[in-house]
């Protein structure tokens, strides 16, 4: 487990041996510009196989987040060669709105909201 | 420099070497003399008897016989000699037979008394030895003449102290000729050669060695002043070496300290010129800010349009955050009481939400007065339309969007409502409060996807019909509103805002909005607003007929 990449008051978690990117406190930032070190992180950890995003300690994505994720997960399902999988919670209301939305964009995404 | 002749070590030397002779060769003289005295008073004791001797028997025959010729005779003999200045012959009644004294005797004078005084009288008593033994006949008296003696003692001591004093002059000169020749002049050559020595540089003329002084102390003299010489040359060598080095230091610290001046002024020049890159790009962004902010405020429904609106009582706010976040909202009414409401968030903030906000609300209204009737066809032309735009502008922006049509009285194929609402496109949930205070949520995350995202939405476009009755209340909103933090990041949440809603279910639309504006305000505290607040506040209308009834 190592952190990629944090701020005041967020962090990115990587775990090569699950190639598990989790995605933990509160993500406000700025625009996508602001954004552009997760998304590039996300991008480029897995080039082929199987990927998880650990959101369930996400407690606050804003709007532009949700755009990342969104841009995120279209580029993985364009790519063809990850299996994304997506660990979400119930107890954090963005997630229970935000998620399914996800799903849509990318119908082979194995969710698991818990 | 020159030296005054009595002054010169030569001079001294001199003087100083004719005191200590002078007195020593006194000393030795007065010596001399001693010991000449001594030898002279010895002398005379010893010859005065001999004298005396030879004349002794002719002495004792004048005072025997008494015979007065012969005692002259004697006398006189003693006066033959230099010294005698007086003799007397006495016969033994003490009657004088001779006497003799020479001539005018000056005073032998106080000195010469008391050199030779007690020597100058003899007595010799004159016996006859016959049959009868020895018998005194008379006495001879002998006075010698101090003066005499002291005359010979003082001509050789005379002589004794000339002869001194040349000796002594001799050894002066001889001493200081020798010392002027062997130490004088070769240190008076060695002072003239030092003073010719250039103080500035010092070793360029050593001093030459001194001829017959190479390994006397004179030549280590010679040695030791031309190695002072040398390193004093040497120190002064070293020293010019570093003044020369120092004043290239310096001019090399004042070249820098030159450049270093102009490179500070230069880099301040770049400092004031970015400060007012700065200052502009403040401006500029405060303009920006200014500008977004009225984009959005400039196509907002105006007071008067909702209060013109009949069948529904609609109030709505908005208030932008310091940054404007790019919330959308419209409320058109059309003919037979039909409203149409569009309600939106574009992602992020600044000027090209704002900008995708106004193209919004223009789309919007294109499709709304071009009156589209199908909800699909709309949310999938205005989906291209931002999508295509927002490529672009190149900022990846895209928005949820919800579009409400009101109609009076019921859906189509539904009974005995006043009004119904068809929703469609995915934005936060929708909250209907019905008469009575009972909260109902419809989910709009299934009737669309954010537009601007991929090029087609179609697929996920869906609508849904909501049955209203007098006194329903109808609430819409922006995640501004359910996601207002307050300082220790508490949101204020969907359930808060139903809550509130449902506490003032009987008052009109825009008391049920200041409720809810007031209980935001209080949520977040002076924390700063993050993101647009926007809420939407429709209340079914009891209908003319009923209302009369009712009252």
């Amino acid at each position: 487990m190592q952190i990629v990449v944090s701020g005041e008051n967020y962090s990115v978690e990587w775990d090569s041996e699950t190639r598990t990117a989790a995605l933990a406190g509160i993500l406000r930032l700025n625009g996508l510009e602001e954004y552009a070190p997760i998304s590039r992180f996300l991008s480029e950890a897995v080039p082929a196989g199987s990927m998880t995003l650990d959101l369930r300690r996400l407690e606050f994505l804003n709007s532009s987040g949700i755009a990342m994720l969104s841009k995120f997960v279209i580029e993985i399902r364009n790519r063809k060669t990850v299996d994304l999988g997506m660990v979400g919670s119930k107890a954090v209301a963005w997630q229970g709105k935000s998620l399914p939305n996800l799903c849509k964009l990318m119908p082979t995404l194995d969710m698991q909201i818990v | 420099m020159t030296i005054p002749r009595f002054h010169s070590v030569t001079a001294k030397q001199a003087v100083a070497t004719v005191a200590v002779v002078l007195v020593l060769s006194l000393a030795g003289s007065l010596l001399e003399l001693f010991f000449d005295w001594h030898a002279m008073r010895d002398q005379i004791r010893a010859q005065m008897p001999q004298i005396l001797d030879t004349v002794e028997g002719s002495a004792v025959e004048a005072a025997y016989q008494l015979n007065p010729g012969l005692a002259a005779k004697v006398v006189d003999g003693l006066l033959g000699y230099g010294i005698v200045v007086g003799g007397r012959l006495t016969d033994n009644f003490g009657d004088l037979l001779a006497e003799r004294n020479r001539g005018q005797e000056a005073a032998a004078g106080p000195v010469a008394d008391m050199l030779f005084g007690d020597i100058s009288t003899y007595t010799r008593e004159l016996a006859k030895i016959g049959g009868g033994g020895r018998t005194v006949v008379g006495k001879l008296d002998v006075r010698l003449s101090s003066r005499a003696i002291a005359g010979g003692f003082y001509g050789r001591a005379l002589v004794n102290a000339a002869l001194g004093l040349v000796r002594s002059l001799g050894i002066v000169a001889l001493v200081v000729g020798i010392f002027y020749v062997m130490i004088t002049r070769p240190l008076v050559r060695l002072a003239q050669v030092v003073a010719q020595v250039d103080p500035a540089h010092p070793g360029t003329h050593l001093v030459a060695r001194l001829k017959g002084h190479g390994d006397d102390e004179l030549g280590q003299l010679v040695d030791s002043l031309n190695a002072l010489l040398e390193s004093s040359q040497a120190g002064l060598d070293q020293r010019d070496q570093a003044q020369s080095e120092l004043t290239a230091l310096a001019q090399t610290l004042e070249r820098r300290v030159a450049e270093r001046t102009r490179e500070l002024e230069a880099a301040g020049e770049e400092i004031r010129s970015l400060n007012n890159i700065l200052k502009a790009e403040n401006v500029r962004l405060g303009t920006e800010l200014e500008v977004s902010r009225r984009i959005q405020q400039m196509v907002l429904p105006t007071r008067i349009e909702l209060a013109g609106i009949s069948g529904l009582d609609v109030a709505a706010y908005m208030e932008p955050a310091n940054e404007v976040g790019g919330d959308y909202y419209d409320i058109l009414h059309g003919e037979g009481g039909r409203v149409r409401i569009g309600i939106g968030d574009v992602t992020g903030h600044g000027l090209e939400s704002g900008v995708v906000m106004l193209m919004t609300q223009s789309a919007v209204r294109t499709l709304v007065t071009s009156d589209e009737p199908d909800a699909v066809r709309t949310l999938d032309i205005l989906n291209r339309t931002i999508f295509q735009n927002v490529q672009r502008m190149g900022c990846e922006k895209n928005l949820t969007l919800a579009l409400l049509d009101y109609r009076p009285g019921p859906a189509e194929g539904a009974e005995g409502a006043a009004g119904h609402l068809r929703v469609s496109g995915q934005h936060e949930s929708v909250i209907i409060v019905r008469r009575g205070g009972a909260v109902e949520l419809v989910d709009t995350m299934d009737l669309g996807l954010p537009l601007g995202l991929v090029d087609d939405v179609g697929p996920f476009i869906a609508e849904t019909t909501i049955a209203l009755e007098a006194g329903d209340t109808v609430v819409l909103y922006t995640d501004g509103v359910t996601e207002a933090a307050d300082n220790r990041h508490q949101l204020y949440g969907l359930e808060r805002l139903c809550q509130v809603v449902a506490d003032h279910w009987p008052a009109d639309a825009d008391a049920i909005k200041e409720a809810v504006v007031a209980d935001v305000k209080r949520h977040i505290g002076d924390q700063p607003l993050y993101d647009d607040v926007t809420l939407i506040v429709l209340k079914q209308n009891v209908p003319t007929a009923q209302r009369m009834y009712l009252a």
